[in-house]
């Protein structure tokens, strides 16, 4: 056993390194646990590490920022741990198979969380709605991060800004607002695809709005309408921006 | 050959750079303009640690971005008495370059990138040549054994696996275990790591 231990300790050095396979790091992690000598030995190499990025940092492309803030906004956070739960020795990082797995993990931390909403409303079963919002998370977080997201934000007349991210490859957008002046309950914000053929309604404003068959050369209008909607739009855009 | 002006800068860059714990505790709460401060900060060592494993510009830039949003989403999971910020959030990045390579058939991909010439390698090095982190990284690298500056850069840069370390440099995967270990212990000493 001693052998056995001494070994996984010579591991702390390899495993800040992520040079182990999956099961050495789980192993590990657990004897972490258990072993305060091991732990603070990580963190000071895991910091050493950490000198080892930075003296290779790189300037990542302009749009990357622009990508990744729209992300955000488009991206529900994980609440904290709460604090009477032990923590493990690190946060964990499953590998992903593939890059296209983070959306569907995104969908699984989001499922979970608003399991947690549900908990604490008293409610015991996932309605219908939360369903659905789970499917729309999902492909919206799929269309933030894909690889071509192209971003668009323009101030609107109803003030505040809209944000369009599309995808020329899943000939999907997501639409968002931020700051828009509040309607009277009698009218609402319509968002319209508008292509050469005229104008498609993309449904109410509401969060954020999943928009399919994109194609390019189309825009983003958005316009005030009666409460409902409408067919066709019957008041000038209070924003149009390109896709 | 050592030049004292260089060697003398002060440890400290002068502009005090922000507090990234004290971001990241904002972002935890949904601070947007918290977190793109924190963007600024990050996204050059996450995007640079990820290409530096992954190399392919497209990839890099799509995984750096998964890991940057990821800082975003798990920001109320950094614990600032377990570590740095910025360890905390590079640790992210290396992990996910990693999987992104280990993932797949990432074999053969390697392969066929490293039959090509790596016109990488030149702005790599262009960019990180005047960083007072580089100098140091360099400088301590220099006080280890060949084995152990090699096992630490196939590791951490090339995001080989240990065994697969052993097999590149012809010795006992056990050998790389401890050279890895006592390479980085050498670094953190030199570096003057505090934690």
């Amino acid at each position: 056993v001693k052998a056995m231990r001494d070994d996984l300790h010579v591991l702390t050095g390899s495993y800040v390194l992520d040079a182990i396979s999956d099961a050495e790091r789980e192993e590990f992690e657990r004897h972490l646990q258990h072993c305060p000598t091991c732990e603070t030995e990580v963190r000071g190499l895991r910091e050493t590490a950490a000198r080892l990025a930075l003296a290779c940092a790189m300037t990542p492309p302009a749009r990357m920022e622009r990508r990744v803030l729209a992300a955000a906004h488009q991206t529900r956070q994980l609440p904290p741990l709460s604090a009477d739960r032990p923590r493990r020795a690190l946060p964990r990082h499953r590998s992903l198979p593939r890059a296209r797995a983070f959306p569907g993990l995104l969908a699984v931390l989001a499922a979970a969380a608003s399991m947690v909403v549900a908990v604490a409303l008293g409610i015991t079963e996932l309605s219908a709605q939360h369903q659905l919002d789970r499917a729309r998370a999902t492909s919206i977080a799929r269309v933030v991060t894909a690889s071509d997201a192209h971003v668009e934000t323009a101030p609107t007349s109803a003030g505040g800004n809209v944000t369009v991210v599309t995808s020329a490859a899943l000939r999907e957008a997501v639409v968002s607002s931020s700051g828009m002046a509040s309607l009277p309950s009698s009218r609402v914000y319509q968002v319209w695809v508008l292509s050469p053929s005229g104008a498609r309604s993309a449904g109410l404003m509401h969060g954020s709005s999943l928009l399919a068959a994109i194609r390019p050369g189309d825009r983003i209008g958005i316009t005030v309408e009666p409460a409902g909607g409408t067919a066709r739009p019957t008041t000038t855009p209070v924003a149009v921006l390109p896709v | 050959m050592s030049r004292p002006q260089i060697r003398q800068a002060p440890p400290e860059p002068e502009a005090a750079p922000p507090d990234l714990a004290a971001l990241l505790s904002q972002v935890a709460r949904g601070d947007h303009r918290a977190f793109e401060l924190v963007y600024a900060e990050l996204s050059g060592p996450v995007y640079g640690v990820v290409r530096q494993v992954l190399r392919d510009p497209a990839q890099s830039e799509e995984v750096a971005q998964e890991v940057l949003l990821e800082i975003w989403r798990t920001a109320s999971r950094f614990d600032p008495d377990r570590g740095s910020a910025a360890a905390w959030a590079l640790t992210i990045a290396h992990r996910r370059a990693v999987d992104r390579v280990r993932s797949e058939n990432a074999c053969s991909r390697r392969e066929q990138k490293a039959a090509e010439p790596e016109p990488a390698e030149d702005d790599v090095v262009e960019t990180v040549a005047a960083t007072l982190e580089y100098q140091r990284v360099r400088r301590c690298m220099d006080g280890l054994t060949g084995l152990q500056r090699e096992s630490i850069k196939l590791a951490y840069y090339s995001g080989y696996s240990y065994p697969q370390v052993a097999q590149l440099l012809g010795v006992a995967p056990g050998t790389v275990k401890t050279r890895i270990r006592d390479g980085l212990i050498r670094m953190r000493d030199c570096m003057e790591v505090t934690w």
